[in-house]
């Protein structure tokens, strides 16, 4: 069995290097405080081009360096994944768009409609990253109110009726959250792949749904130990149903020629922090919402921002990416040879697949397309590497 | 606002010139060879019917369309997808979505029209359909009663509208709840997507007036659009509102008049139709499976041209055509019938201004 590589899509714009937020990418700009709207890709004037002009590079940049595709991400403040996907169908050939959303705001039955034109519309390239919410003011934002075990329910259910609508004929079901009578595919939209399932939730509720429906269990990284133990449950949990599951790493790279450079992209980034940026990583932890998986990520953090030294969790892993970006905590920093030696120690530990990304993530696909997989043996450690260059 | 001009884009199928069946064209949907053994194949399954789609979207846009209608039928692709699809093909079209309400979470839709509207330069547009019997609605995973399906758009239009154009937007209904909603940064001050709404019942009209840009009427004669739009004036004026009016109509236009009526009739015979002619050239019977318009204006290119621009005496200055075939017929329409009507249009309006 081969090990799987997606990249991220950036949906948030970006920056063009993790070392200061100054150049920014696509219209979000932290030039003038948070958030300020600029005309055009580059800023400043309308130039006729999007923020998908970019995303698009982003995408072949991905493909073309050797990875399945990217998790498109849906948070509220960024572009949606269903249109970055249909906009991009035609302008991609072998890129998979793993599309990341909340079962719960969509229909069940006109989202198999939805999968099953991408399907078409791409050549089977639509996966899904199903994600269930984190609770708290953003959860009441998009309009959900169902606490956390509901959600996970939700999610079950919905992915029962997308998978009973699938399989051709008529469906129905009687669900606590949905209910259909005679649901059918239109006849020309049958036959397609189902898409892949990558599921990400740390909870025992969210356990309880992936290991019914996932192909793959997807988690941010955490300490080795601890991602052991949570891979080693839910294929334990799986296996009780009759089902095997696979587990993929959602993690940032930060990866050079040698470990020196890259911790000084580390150690820039941290010493450019400003106030604002301070004085957001104190609060954070009093606006967290219900997610067990962030908790997990939080609990490794230090209480003070002195040292980029101090979130070094593990050889060549540092906790403190969320400073220099939003998102998860965890990243690998190392040389290339350092970095692709972690992705092996993963695989040793359960892994089957990854999500990476790097900022900026046009430049850094090719980098890590080109310097690192290649030194990634995954599960054949007895593989000879080729020279590289 | 001078008249807007769309095409409607089939999602379930097309047919072909002379032949009314309906077809997945492009695709090969069977294993049986298409040519004879004789000739060869190159294509393989290698095209399908968004091959098509994208064709007929550029098509639209090269015969000098203003938008394309995207239709909502359940026996076809799902027209978000398609929208997207084919904006990215397009550079000025107006892409105009048909949904229903049931799709889903109001602000979810909203969020995803940001992003349309972002990556298109605003061209995104919303026709929002009901779907009237229960049955139908039960397969789609929608149990909402009649008495709710007005109701629940009003509110789907209102949180959509209201997460686009302001922040910390509360609300509580009876389908939709929102706290602390709308967007931030780049994804603030997008344009909601106009919403056009359809139906000639009293509730339907009463629903526009409160809360629809362009009301479209279902290829009706032009007596009952005169009517109908002077009833939807007269509520919209009392909602303190003003809605334009649209006319979604199939034409069937020829060189001659003979032409048209003969390939009318062999259209209505194919697809098993009765047809009788209502009046001057509107065949109230003669509808397709795959275009979803009541009646098809059938004459020469001079005969529609002058029916359409006496709709546009009573007020309509959007028309959504269709035909089948699609691709063929958005060329033949958009360089014999557009040119001349949007002349006799404009300098009708030029004598009134
Ligand atoms: C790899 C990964 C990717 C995620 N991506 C998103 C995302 O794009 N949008 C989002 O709102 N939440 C995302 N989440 C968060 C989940 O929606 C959910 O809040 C989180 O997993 C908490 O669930 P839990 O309480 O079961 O741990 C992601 C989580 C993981 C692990």
């Amino acid at each position: 069995m081969t090990i799987d590589v997606f990249w991220r899509i950036p949906t948030h714009g970006e920056p063009s290097s993790l070392r200061n937020k100054l150049h920014h990418r696509g219209d979000w700009s932290q030039q003038h405080g948070d958030h300020v709207v600029h005309k055009g890709l580059s800023g400043g004037h309308d130039d006729g081009f999007t923020n998908l002009d970019y995303i698009a590079e982003v995408a072949r940049a991905a493909e073309i360096s050797g990875f399945q595709g990217g998790l498109i991400p849906s948070f509220p403040m960024t572009d949606e994944p269903w249109a970055i996907s249909s906009f991009l169908a035609r302008e991609t050939s072998t890129f998979r768009f793993m599309i990341a959303f909340q079962p719960g705001f969509l229909n069940p039955v006109v989202a198999a409609r939805m999968t099953a034109s991408l399907q078409r519309a791409t050549g089977g390239r639509a996966l899904y990253n199903v994600i269930t919410g984190g609770g708290g003011p953003a959860q009441l934002w998009w309009g959900d109110v169902a606490p956390h075990d509901d959600r996970y329910a939700r999610t079950t259910e919905f992915l029962d009726i997308l998978r009973g609508v699938w399989k051709g004929g008529e469906f129905s079901y009687q669900g606590k959250f949905y209910q259909v009578e005679n649901a059918a595919l239109p006849v020309q939209l049958l036959g397609q792949d189902f898409p892949e399932i990558y599921f990400s939730g740390s909870s025992d509720a969210a356990l309880a749904s992936a290991s019914k429906h996932a192909d793959y269990y997807l988690s941010w990284l955490e300490p080795f130990d601890q991602l052991r133990d949570k891979f080693d449950r839910v294929k334990e949990r799986t296996a009780a149903l009759g089902r095997k599951i696979k587990c993929a790493v959602r993690v940032d790279i930060i990866a050079r020629r040698t470990e020196e450079e890259a911790w000084r992209e580390v150690r820039r980034g941290f010493e450019n922090l400003d106030g604002a940026a301070r004085e957001r990583y104190k609060r954070f932890a009093e606006q967290a919402g219900d997610s067990v998986g962030a908790s997990r990520q939080r609990g490794n953090a230090p209480k003070e921002l002195n040292d980029y030294r101090d979130f070094i969790i593990h050889p060549n892993v540092w906790s403190g990416l969320s400073l220099l970006r939003g998102g998860q905590t965890q990243g690998i920093v190392g040389s290339y040879e350092q970095v692709a030696e972690r992705l092996d120690d993963l695989v040793r530990l359960g892994a089957d697949a990854f999500i990476l990304a790097s900022t900026p993530h046009l430049e850094e696909a090719y980098r890590v397309g080109e310097e690192v997989l290649p030194l990634v043996r995954g599960h054949d450690s007895t593989a000879t590497l080729r020279a590289v260059g | 606002m001078s008249a807007q001009f769309f095409w409607l884009l089939p999602t379930a199928g097309d047919g072909r010139y002379a032949d009314a069946q309906q077809r997945i064209r492009g695709e090969r949907t069977t294993d049986d060879a298409y040519f004879l053994p004789g000739v060869t194949d190159p294509r393989d399954r290698n095209f399908n019917y968004f091959d098509y789609l994208h064709q007929v979207a550029r098509a639209v846009e090269l015969a000098h369309f203003d938008g394309i209608e995207i239709r909502n039928d359940p026996e076809g692709e799902e027209s978000w997808i398609v929208a997207g699809y084919v904006s990215r093909a397009s550079r000025n079209l107006t892409v105009l979505t048909e949904f229903d309400a049931s799709r889903g979470s109001a602000v979810y839709a909203a969020k995803n029209a940001v992003s349309f509207q972002r990556f298109t330069g605003g061209r995104f547009a919303w026709k929002v359909t009901v779907q009237p019997n229960a049955a139908a609605r039960r397969r789609q995973g929608d149990f909402v009663e009649e008495e709710g399906l007005y109701p629940r758009i009003d509110e789907f239009v209102t949180v959509a509208r209201n997460v686009i154009t302001t922040t910390g937007y509360d609300f509580n209904g009876r389908f939709f709840q929102v706290l602390q909603g709308g967007f931030q940064g780049p994804l603030s001050g997008q344009k909601v997507p106009p919403v056009y709404f359809s139906g000639s019942d009293e509730a339907a009209l009463k629903l526009s007036a409160r809360l629809a840009d362009v009301h479209v009427f279902n290829a009706l004669p032009l007596e009952d659009v005169r009517l109908l739009a002077g009833r939807l004036e007269q509520y919209a004026a009392q909602a303190g509102r003003q809605v334009d009016f649209g006319l979604r109509i199939d034409v069937l236009a020829r060189e001659s008049e003979e032409e048209a009526v003969f390939d009318a009739r062999r259209y209505a015979e194919q697809s098993g139709q009765g047809t009788q002619l209502q009046h001057a050239g509107l065949w109230a019977g003669l509808t397709t499976s795959t275009t979803g318009a009541d009646a098809t204006l059938v004459g020469s290119y001079e005969q529609v041209i002058a029916q359409l621009a006496a709709y546009a005496t009573a007020g309509v200055n959007h028309f959504s055509l269709g035909a089948v075939p699609s691709l063929e017929e958005a060329y033949r329409v958009g360089e014999n019938v557009l040119p001349g009507l949007r002349h006799l249009i404009n300098s009708a309006n030029q004598r009134a201004a």
